[in-house]
């Protein structure tokens, strides 16, 4: 399993993926940053450190899908490009172990992509002069949160990206998912669940509380229920994803 | 000229690129509609603001994306198999393999277009929106699609560069948000996707002065002219990996 993964890390070298995550994350955060400086010029009593963690949760609504819908696909697009299917089922490894790394490849470069943006977070909170010190407890939450999302929609986009040789559907999954995440926040909670992109939002550690007299952010705690649904999302893709794949006629 | 084009359409045969093209145009119009129904007593503009929240969306973000997928798309097949030695072996200029590639995105984006307007038709009568049918909203569509003309030499000229198929849809995404920072910035008449968002009326449906109108036709224009150059002039004197 271990060759595996080193293998897929080999075969990914030099397609600079992790370049082109931190370039994406670096546009998010200028968008961000920006937004926030415009609520803060209107508003002092936003620059909290409580500011940065929903907008960036938010944000990732939309970039965190569609990051990961690329990422995936140019691990998995390689194989069906270079048709070396058929070699590497031929080798002594199984098809679910070549799935596993797969799926570890993907989710560690965005791993990277979720650490640097927290770095990214810290420092332009610093930069801000936010009052307090970076809260630690808000930060482990966020990475957490993110990156059991992440795991979860990674799961579906590598059964997507194997199974269908054209890209262009797991990209388009990826776009709804971007879209479905942007626009969580105006959905019911009962229809919100259903969808997994809308958990960028639901897990991150602070909200918004709309109210015509003042509105604020403030700390959200997330049950218990919300993370067995994402970690059951997660198996159910993951299984059905590296079942179906295995079976499939290559 | 005319053969490439066809080439074209036949490797677009049964690839269901036009389910791509279909659904997208769907959810941000459902989207757009249902966020419509919620907010009706604000939105009292009718047609007008029915328009604002279905096009949000589409135009702002889908629309992009969707021009990246399928300049990757249309130029997949040259990446595979080293198909870049039959197609440059092949007795037709590089231009026009260039062209008629640009002709058939213009062609898509035409058809998703055209669907887009007539959902936005159909959502507006099923809500009885009082008033006739606003004409302005075909010159809109059209202009957006002009606009998407540089959009698609852009990103015909980034696709044929990369081999990777996601790469390019990348680049989309952050040139969207650049886009909306320039638009933001009040310079969003040097910027094709922030010309996109000026010419479907996403954010603001003020009538263009004859200034801006001429302004719009003419920077596209040029940014067509000079993506298509240096897209041309890229294929005809670099080499190409095939493999």
């Amino acid at each position: 399993m271990i060759k595996t993964l080193g293998l897929e890390y080999y075969k990914i070298r030099r397609k600079k993926i992790w370049i082109m995550i931190t370039l994406m994350l670096g546009v998010e955060m200028l968008w961000a940053c920006n937004s926030i400086n415009h609520s803060i010029a209107k508003n002092p009593v936003y620059a909290v450190w409580e500011s940065i963690f929903f907008d960036i949760s938010s944000m990732n609504g939309l970039f965190m899908p569609i990051i990961s819908a690329i990422v995936v696909s140019r691990i998995c697009d390689m194989e069906h490009k270079g048709a070396t299917w058929k070699m590497l089922i031929a080798t002594n490894v199984s098809r679910g172990s070549l799935y596993a790394a797969k799926y570890i490849c993907a989710n560690s470069l965005l791993l990277f992509g979720i650490l640097a943006q927290t770095v990214l977070m810290i420092i332009f909170g610093l930069i801000k002069d936010f009052p307090g010190a970076p809260p630690t407890d808000f930060l482990f939450k966020f990475i957490v949160g993110n990156l059991m999302t992440t795991l979860a929609v990674t799961a579906l986009q590598q059964w997507i990206s194997l199974a269908i040789k054209n890209q262009a559907f797991a990209l388009c999954l990826g776009m709804l998912g971007g879209f479905i995440g942007m626009t969580a926040g105006f959905f019911p909670a009962a229809v919100r669940y259903i969808f997994i992109w809308s958990y960028y939002l639901d897990l991150s550690p602070v909200t918004f509380h709309f109210a015509e007299s003042a509105s604020f952010y403030m700390a959200q705690s997330v049950g218990v229920g919300l993370v067995l649904i994402v970690l059951t999302m997660t198996v159910l893709f993951y299984i059905a994803g590296s079942i179906h794949v295995s079976r499939q006629e290559i | 000229m005319k053969q490439s084009i066809f080439a074209e359409l036949l490797k677009l045969r049964h690839s269901r690129i036009g389910l791509v093209l279909a659904v997208l145009p769907i959810i941000s119009l459902l989207f757009g509609c249902t966020n419509y129904y919620l907010n009706k007593g604000v939105l009292g503009n009718g047609w007008y603001s029915l328009w604002s929240q279905v096009s949000l969306f589409y135009g702002e973000f889908f629309l992009p994306i969707l021009i990246a997928i399928c300049c990757s798309y249309v130029c997949r097949l040259e990446h595979l198999n080293r198909n870049w030695n039959i197609i440059l072996t092949a007795p037709v200029s590089v231009a026009s393999v260039f062209l008629a590639k640009l002709f058939v995105v213009s062609i898509l984006v035409m058809f998703t277009q055209t669907f887009f307007l007539g959902l936005y038709w159909l959502a507006g009568t099923l809500f009885s929106l009082p008033g006739p049918f606003p004409v302005e909203t075909i010159g809109w569509t059209v202009r957006a699609w002009f606009a998407t003309l540089s959009i698609s030499a852009l990103q015909l000229g980034i696709s044929l560069r990369m081999r990777s198929f996601a790469t390019p849809i990348g680049i989309s995404l952050c040139a969207v948000i650049i886009g909306l920072g320039m638009y933001a910035a009040n310079v969003g008449m040097f910027f094709p996707f922030s010309l996109l968002t000026i010419g479907m009326s996403v954010l603001n449906q003020d009538r263009l002065t004859d200034l801006q109108n001429i302004l719009f036709w003419i920077v596209n224009l040029t940014f067509v002219i000079i993506f298509v150059s240096i897209s041309i002039h890229r294929l005809k004197n670099k080499d190409i990996v095939s493999s």
